[in-house]
């Protein structure tokens, strides 16, 4: 552990009730570093993004984001974008008001500008606050279909930008278009060294996106794996944990 | 950005959401109206009738329509798991409540000061000096059952039976200030105002505030799973 690391997990464990979601782990992922968390069916990943992103408390040991405690210092959530199963996005509100509101809520000086870069990072207009006016912009976001409102929510978690970003199955609901643009996206934030960690299914989609493999199983890891350049490696790694049954 | 405007930002969004969707002034408005309506039938309520019987009837009809306001006041944030950008969001969590918390004191007071003429109708009540402290119990009548009724609603927010526990784990709570209300209410329509009344309204502004303190202190631990 350094001053450097990103994400420290200290002995972090988180229990619902009787239910044990994730055991006891230990995890340091230091700046820069692009990772790949790969697990069954409730196997903990979601829990870990949880933790990691202060939305719980660890019910044992510790979580740290840049050598802060997320639920201590509220600050240091800032550093933090979640790309999520759910949008995190209001259905009664247009697509330009849900990004102008987080802008609002994280306290960003330069809103429209902001609002223009992350809906360009997406595909969704040029990155000019004068020509953010994608068609779609000003309808309510309940009215999108499934892959416009995942570009949205990749560019609601990028909006602020973080210097840390948890993605859980982002590739869902996209189509090809919206699937490159994801995938120069996180290749921009692996060569700008900013830190994500990224929970797939599908990893072809990963495949030259990540730096590191982890894998979990019944809430403990089962592998953590520095990555190579070899593009089969991915598959022939996760192959006995993801067709095992969970 | 400071406390203050991500509460405000969260009350403007909340504002902008009801003005489209009507969700919840709506089924509010027509449950004061037919409980209104259904007393106005069973009660006789003319002359000193009206002071005993009118504020008990007025602030039921305006606790089970908060219930359903309150019950609502976290149900867009559950859809698309919104709460959770709210709680990513840096900065005490605290705004986050008293954002809410401030929409459903607007909200509550709208409905109160909108029933109040339909209440003059059904029960044959000259408005006139009355309305004043009148004003000033809904103030905060509405205070009090919004600073407890947004906790509760947090807390209930992660619960199986959120429907059945929020009214369970508030009336209770609430039944203070809630006989200060009746109690008050009856003095201002007896036009009995100056030194009975002045004690209740007190005792509510305390409620409020103690309330809203507490609240803003326990709230991170109410909505966390």
């Amino acid at each position: 552990m350094s001053g450097d690391d990103a994400i420290v997990l200290a002995g972090a464990a988180k229990r619902f009730g009787t239910h044990t979601a994730l055991r006891p782990i230990d995890l340091v992922i230091p700046h820069g570093q692009a990772v790949l968390l790969v697990g069954a069916n409730g196997a903990g990943k979601s829990t870990l993004l949880r933790l990691v992103a202060g939305l719980c408390r660890p019910s044992a040991g510790s979580v740290k984001i840049n050598g802060r405690d997320p639920q201590r210092f509220p600050e240091a959530r800032a550093e933090i974008g979640l790309l999520s199963h759910q949008t995190l996005l209001y259905d009664e509100l247009t697509a330009r008001e849900n990004l102008r509101f987080f802008a609002q809520l994280y306290g960003l000086d330069n809103p429209d500008e902001r609002l223009a870069a992350a809906l360009a990072a997406v595909g969704l207009c040029f990155p000019s606050p004068v020509l953010a006016t994608h068609e779609r912009l000003d309808q309510r976001v309940g009215s999108f279909s499934r892959g416009m409102k995942q570009r949205l929510a990749i560019a609601r978690a990028i909006l602020h930008r973080p210097s840390i970003l948890l993605l859980d199955e982002p590739f869902t609901g996209l189509d090809a278009s919206a699937s490159a643009a994801l995938h120069r996206l996180l290749c921009r934030f692996r060569q700008e060294g900013r830190t994500y960690i990224l929970v797939t299914h599908r990893l072809g989609e990963a495949e030259g996106l990540v730096d590191r493999l982890l894998v979990i199983e019944r809430g403990q890891w089962r592998l953590d794996q520095v990555l190579t350049e070899n593009s089969n490696q991915l598959r022939t790694l996760c192959a006995p944990y993801l067709n095992a049954d969970p | 950005m400071s406390f203050f405007g991500r509460a405000l930002a969260i009350l403007h969004k909340d504002l902008k959401a009801e003005w489209r969707t009507k969700a919840r002034l709506s089924p509010m408005v027509f449950f004061i109206l037919l409980m209104l309506l259904v007393f106005n039938f069973s009660f006789d309520l003319g002359g000193a009738a009206l002071r005993e019987i009118g504020p008990g009837t007025l602030w039921s009809s305006y606790v089970f329509a908060s219930l359903l306001s309150l019950s609502r006041s976290f149900t867009d944030e559950r859809d698309n798991d919104a709460l959770d950008a709210l709680l990513l969001a840096p900065g005490d969590r605290g705004a986050i409540y008293l954002g809410k918390m401030l929409g459903n004191f607007v909200f509550l007071l709208a409905i109160e000061l909108l029933s109040l003429p339909f209440f003059a109708l059904f029960f044959n009540l000259s408005l006139g000096f009355f309305l004043l402290p009148l004003l000033a119990i809904f103030v905060l009548g509405s205070a009090c059952m919004a600073s407890a009724g947004t906790l509760f609603a947090a807390l209930s927010n992660n619960m199986r039976l959120r429907e059945l526990m929020l009214p369970l784990l508030l009336l209770p709570m609430i039944l203070p200030a809630l006989i200060s209300c009746v109690e008050a209410t009856g003095l201002a329509l007896a036009n009995d105002c100056c030194e009975k009344l002045f004690p209740h309204l007190q005792m509510l502004g305390v409620y409020a505030v103690v309330f809203t303190v507490l609240s803003l202190m326990l709230f991170e631990y109410a909505i966390e799973e």
